[in-house]
């Protein structure tokens, strides 16, 4: 008898070749089994139609806090992720020393945008070592962690206030090395750094004053365990990200690491970066080096509000400047008629229609329910105004306070995503899932692989886009037993319909501690999913399940 | 054209871009004094920053401008 068999389904087993029919047999949290197996089980998924592949891996996460009271890292399960990786970016929440917490939490505030009340009223700080924040992580798990510890965290716990304000000595070099070695014991499975984040003063994060002996240093010691450096690059600059690149393959050859960077997307803006990149990974991996970027499967979009200045209205010196007045005179200026004239006349003779058209409200704090999801042009046209004065008058009404969005602005031309997502040393990842959560929804990237370069453009295969995070994944990073639909295989399974799999459309909800806000996706046409042999989500629920691990 | 050009890379360009973290970036062509032309992508501090320094309320009124404009916007944001 099993405990679980998912029957009836289309199996794309992760490893790249074609679907096959079979029965998935699970005991004890384990694949045992594959193929025509019964119904002798105590309990039986019903798959028939339906896609059952390894669970979704999502290398670049920054879930550290909210895994804390949500074990789930919703809706992250529902999109059929069943093993994320925490720690990106230099930041984790351990080892830290009690005096550091403060530092650390305005460093989080700054990229995960989460309310105050999530590092106060959510959890409690029960440890200092990587090895009491897994212990605390593992408590109630809905999905497998792998976590990454942050450079700046280690800096921070071996040269305190100084961690922000110099390079390190050999000695505190050493004592790092140490440290990284204690919490690679203790169940983390690399180091991350950045070379561009900031903290809440913008100052730059404690990574960013390590000179090149620090973190040669440390990869050595990533390199006695065959660990994953991940790294931020200066991305804003295609010369400066290439010369990371050839540093990051150097500690590869050097120490035997994978390497991994983002973020990595395409513009048209900016469209030899892409190619330039790619063609020095390129020769960086043909020397044996293993640097992989990362890539998000999602379109980057733009939001504003009249709230803060925006570059959005650089095209526009009359709205740029009133952009950049202090609030009150933001205000006066908007509703000074003359001044209106002149803003409206400038985005040209159609009133604005053919720029600010597509623009759509957002959810959110001050956004009014009857106008969330609709475009300017069907607002302005309701109201009888020209999108320009449509713009300006509902941003008035509601205190200047409503999000606007232009959508797929950046990462959008599938012509050019498309194959390079489907590119061989292409790591598909870099959701972001936990991060900006006040500025755009970070779930439902993987829904949206299959959704659109699956089935409407094709350039990858049913199987192809799974293995790309299944077990390409799990293989990149060295995660034992996962990624597959394999006998022997942890029993992470996602079982979904292939001519459905989407991302939702992206609406706010007030689900964070002290009801912050946040922008989620929901998930379409995923059935069930199965960590470690539990279902964890079916029929569009939660099951409440806790068999997730703190996983290497 | 501005008085600074002549003093190592100028601006010879700008333009909006996405940013990845969901803002309006700024994203500027530089021509080097060797004749070469690279981008280099502002957030959205360091954007507004240049274009204060450079007096702008419009990505054309940047060109011309000298490349140090951009390192004194940089320094607020990365």
């Amino acid at each position: 008898m099993f405990d679980l068999i998912i029957k009836g389904g289309s199996v794309v087993d992760g490893s790249g070749q074609a679907a096959y029919h079979a029965d998935v047999g699970i005991n004890a949290g384990v694949i045992t089994a594959i193929g025509a197996l019964g119904t002798d089980a105590r309990a039986v998924v019903d798959a028939t139609d339906r896609v059952v592949a390894p669970g979704f891996i999502d290398p670049h996460t920054h879930f550290d806090v909210q895994l804390l009271w949500d074990g789930a890292a919703r809706p992250a399960i529902e999109h059929g992720i069943t093993t994320v990786v925490p720690g990106n970016c230099s930041l984790s929440l351990a080892p830290l020393k009690a005096a550091d917490r403060r530092a650390l939490v305005g460093m989080f505030q700054q990229i995960e945008e989460l309310p105050p009340a999530a590092f106060t009223d959510a959890f409690e700080w029960s440890w200092e070592t990587f090895g009491g924040y897994v212990d605390a992580l593992q408590r109630k798990l809905a999905l497998n962690v792998a976590p990454l510890v942050g450079h700046s965290v280690i800096r921070l716990w071996v040269m305190g206030d100084a961690a922000q304000q110099r390079s390190a000595n050999p000695a505190e070099i050493v004592a790092m090395q140490r440290l990284l070695r204690e919490c690679l014991d203790a169940g983390a499975v690399g180091l991350s750094t950045s070379f561009v984040d900031v903290d809440e003063r913008l100052h730059p994060v404690p990574s960013r004053y390590a000179y090149r002996a620090e973190l040669d240093g440390l990869a050595q010691v990533l390199g006695e365990y065959g660990r994953m450096l991940q790294v931020v690059p200066e991305f804003y600059a295609t010369d400066l990200t290439i010369a990371r690149i050839d540093q990051l393959a150097e500690l590869s050859l050097k120490y035997h690491i994978p390497t991994t960077f983002s973020p990595l997307f395409d513009s048209a803006a900016t469209p030899d970066n892409v190619p330039r990149t790619m063609a020095r990974v390129e020769e960086q991996f043909a020397r044996g080096a293993r640097v992989w970027p990362q890539v998000q499967t999602r379109p980057i979009d733009i939001s504003f509000s009249f709230e803060r200045p925006s570059l959005f209205f650089a095209r526009f010196p009359s709205w740029y400047r009133v952009m950049r007045l202090p609030r009150d005179e933001r205000i006066a200026a908007l509703g000074d008629a003359a001044n209106v004239e002149r803003m409206v006349n400038e985005t040209g003779a159609d009133g604005g229609r053919a720029f600010l058209g597509s623009l759509r409200v957002r959810g959110g704090e001050g956004a009014p329910d009857d106008l969330v999801g609709r475009t300017l042009a069907d607002i302005a046209d309701a109201r009888g105004e020209t999108a320009a004065r449509c713009l300006i008058n509902v941003s008035l009404e509601h205190d200047l306070l409503v999000p606007f969005l232009a959508a797929n602005v950046g990462h959008q031309d599938a012509s050019r995503v498309g194959p390079l997502l489907a590119h061989p040393l292409v790591h598909i990842g870099a959701s972001d899932g936990g991060a900006h959560v006040t500025s755009f929804s970070t779930y439902g990237d993987t829904g949206f692989l299959f959704s659109r370069y699956v089935r409407q453009t094709g350039h990858l295969s049913l199987e192809q886009a799974v293995k790309k995070i299944t077990a390409d994944t799990a293989k990149i990073w060295g995660l034992k037993n996962r990624g597959s639909i394999k006998q022997g295989h942890a029993a992470d399974v996602v079982v979904f319909d292939a001519q459905r799999i989407d991302r939702g459309e992206e609406h706010a909800v007030f689900d964070m501690p002290g009801r912050g806000m946040r922008y989620v996706r929901d998930s379409v046409g995923v059935d069930t999913v199965v960590v470690n042999g539990t279902i964890a989500y079916r029929d569009a629920a939660y099951t409440g399940s806790s068999t997730g691990i703190v996983c290497t | 054209m501005n008085p600074q050009a002549g003093a190592g890379a100028i601006i010879v360009g700008a333009q909006l871009g996405a940013g990845h973290d969901g803002s309006a970036d700024l994203i500027v062509s530089l021509r080097y004094e060797d004749g070469q032309v690279a981008r280099v992508t502002l957030d959205t501090e360091a954007g507004l920053r240049l274009m204060r320094n450079c007096g702008a309320t419009h990505f054309a009124e940047l060109t011309g401008h000298s490349w140090r404009g951009i390192l004194e916007g940089m320094t607020c944001s990365i």
